[in-house]
């Protein structure tokens, strides 16, 4: 072998960090392994359960390897969770008629008379319709009308969006998954646009970056959801850094200068100024700034560094080198893979949140 | 929770519960990603949908709720269903303060928890907004930057009173003119936390933040390229030093030799200076913020744009 230290893929006798390599089979091993079981400790999770499924799922199609799944299974019980109004009566009455997360959060009504609210939610039904998208559901086959003429009902005053009708916090994250899910259906009848859009350049903070709610510290998350829904929303235009015209609605050279500042000495991004690297920011932040244009501005080598001391034994990417891998911290470390152009990873598309490879 | 387990005992076998059949769950003939309950969580779960259907908001019900909440803090259907029971019930709220607190301390990043105690506080009205903020106070001994904890502290002075004149009379002051005394201190706050550590990037934003709509101001307050000035002297670690020089000499501030010659100093090949100190800056950031080199000399190249866009800026005002 030559002694090219430039090479990726030189061995050595002891396999330091910096010979470590993306390991896909690995990945893909965990993958299978959460799809046909996930242990005890998950029933703490139970209620996000097409969450976790949508990071399964969408995680082995980014890994090539989406012929693992049983796709009619995955269909049949996606659309198993579903709202539906018996009539045009309730789907006027107020309520959203999405998915739901899980079982635990949908309930058959027994023949007592009592009438059981549904309680599904505009994340699970962001995941549900991502899951249905990648796995290349037809989306003429049903009609999803009601789902947009009921998430009006979501959107608040100030152009938030709270995720289930029976109260919650309204923030970001919701905005983000009305704009993705009008996406996807390809109908933006749900939402006022304008009223969300307000409401998003009211969370930029002096810093440039966003926070999750106006007046709050900019935060890596939240920064992701503001810029990918005024991209799908079509209120900013692709790569903004390369483009000369300084005339965009959001501040974007503080923007990118903030974005830019969450990469850490060990490579890793963080969340917000002075905290510790962790994988999933590669997503959020690395997300925005390929959304600006400005990914060529990121250290892809030391960062591919941090996140492979991430890169479990067990497969999959925790949140800090070292610990146990989970779904989340998995799914947005094959993300990051796949935007560093990881060889044998499908494209990603930023916005969506999925892979828009066609099988 | 551990030791918890083990007293449990089985709602089969509590007498109080002894008229409900559970109702198990459904999950359909393929279920994906499906999740290996324990018997403990199973057999909540069961009990929980028979009450739910029945709609019964009972002490009971109120118990098995929490008990749920255990199993999984993140189950805003239970959640919403403990919410109902205390109303049904008139429970005193106070007591529910107490139940979120004893679970904050392991799930002090749940959301559901933190929109619930949202909502027993907009309940109990203002006299709950010292409590509140106590809360909040002892959320940050453990983990200071808790998102969730920031964002109900601001809530609670925003929503239950204690900051609005204060607030009111701090933005008009900034709005008005940055050289108000108040304004001025808030200048001065933000120097001396750079100066004490350099390297803080928060306390650079900060300082940037305060001349967000006052870009004449920004230029002109030489407390702003005195700061600048005394870090890169001082050789401490000066990317955002240079970066805030950057900023200021792209919306036309003037620099002194004094200026240049520290700019100067930390490039001493002469070769790589420029006569336009912006460009020399970039030279420098490119050597001492290396992670960002491709951003630096992207910044380098953009410089005039950037220098008309801000001179147009100043015009305009």
């Amino acid at each position: 072998m030559s002694d090219d230290g430039d090479l990726p893929w030189r061995f050595s006798a002891d396999q330091g960090l910096e010979d470590q390599l993306f390991d896909r089979d690995r990945h893909i091993r965990y993958l299978e392994m959460n799809y046909h079981l996930l242990p005890s400790p998950y029933e703490g999770q139970e209620i996000i359960r097409l969450t976790l499924a949508y990071f399964t799922i969408s995680g082995l199609h980014i890994l090539d390897a989406l012929d693992r799944v049983d796709r009619e299974a995955v269909i049949n019980w996606v659309l198993s969770l579903q709202a539906h109004p018996k009539n045009e009566a309730e789907l006027n009455n107020g309520q959203f008629y999405g998915f739901h997360g899980s079982r635990s959060s949908q309930f058959k009504s027994l023949d007592n008379g009592v009438s059981v609210p549904n309680n599904s939610h505009l994340a699970s039904t962001y995941c549900a319709l991502a899951i249905l998208k990648t796995v290349g559901y037809d989306f003429s086959l049903i009609d999803f009308s009601s789902i947009l003429k009921s998430m009006k009902n979501l959107q608040q005053p100030d152009g938030s969006f709270m995720p289930i009708h029976t109260g919650a916090e309204t923030d970001l994250r919701f905005v983000y998954c009305a704009a993705v899910i009008s996406s996807l259906l390809d109908d933006w009848s749900g939402m006022d646009k304008e009223k969300a859009k307000n409401y998003i350049l009211s969370c930029q903070s002096y810093d440039g970056g966003f926070g999750l709610i106006p007046g709050q510290e900019s935060h890596g998350g939240a920064t992701y959801c503001a810029v990918a829904s005024l991209r799908l929303m079509g209120l900013i235009e692709d790569d903004l850094v390369s483009r000369c015209t300084s005339s965009s609605i959001i501040d974007v050279p503080l923007l990118l200068d903030w974005c830019l500042q969450r990469q850490a000495d060990d490579g890793g991004f963080q969340g917000r100024p002075n905290k510790i690297s962790d994988t999933c920011y590669a997503f959020w932040v690395g997300g925005v700034l390929r959304i600006l244009g400005a990914n060529n501005f990121i250290d892809e080598i030391t960062l591919r560094k941090f996140l492979l001391t991430c890169q479990s034994e067990y497969g999959g990417f925790s949140k800090f080198p070292g610990q146990l891998p989970d779904p989340y911290h998995s799914y947005y470390g094959f993300t990051a893979f796949s935007m560093l152009q990881e060889t044998g990873l499908n494209s990603f598309n930023v916005e969506l949140g999925i892979s828009t490879v066609t099988l | 929770m551990d030791s918890d387990e083990d007293d449990r005992i089985p709602l089969s076998q509590r007498p109080e519960w002894s008229d409900v059949t559970p109702v198990p769950q459904d999950d359909g003939p393929n279920p994906v990603v499906p999740i290996s309950y324990s018997k403990e969580f199973a057999e909540t779960m069961g009990y929980v949908r028979a009450v739910y259907l029945a709609d019964e908001r009972s002490h009971r019900a109120l118990q098995l709720t929490a008990e749920a909440i255990h199993f999984n803090a993140g189950n805003y259907t239970v959640w919403q269903f403990r919410r109902l029971i205390l109303e049904a019930l008139n429970a005193d709220l106070h007591d529910e303060l107490e139940f979120v607190e004893h679970l904050a301390s392991k799930n002090s990043k749940n959301y559901q928890l933190w929109h619930h105690r949202r909502w027993v506080a907009e309940k109990l009205g203002t006299e709950a907004a010292g409590r509140e903020l106590e809360f909040t106070k002892k959320i940050f001994v453990n983990d200071a930057k808790n998102y969730h904890a920031w964002s109900h502290r601001q809530w609670v002075l925003q929503t239950l009173g204690g900051w609005e004149d204060e607030l009111a009379y701090c933005d008009e002051l900034l709005e008005d003119d940055i050289f108000n005394n108040s304004a001025w201190n808030q200048v001065s706050y933000a120097v001396k936390a750079i100066l004490t550590k350099p390297e803080n990037e928060s306390s650079w934003r900060y300082l940037r933040g305060l001349y967000k709509n006052s870009m004449p101001s920004f230029v002109m307050d030489r407390r702003v390229s005195t700061v600048c000035l005394t870090v890169l002297t001082t050789k401490a670690n000066c990317v955002f030093a240079l970066s805030l020089l950057l900023d200021l000499l792209s919306n036309g501030f003037e620099p002194n030799q004094e200026l240049k010659n520290a700019v100067e100093a930390l490039l001493p090949e002469s070769r790589d200076q420029d006569s336009d100190m912006a460009v020399t800056i970039c030279s420098v950031l490119e050597i001492v913020d290396p992670m960002r080199v491709n951003y630096w000399r992207w910044r380098k190249k953009s410089l005039h744009s950037e220098v008309e866009e801000g001179v147009r800026n100043l015009r305009v005002h």
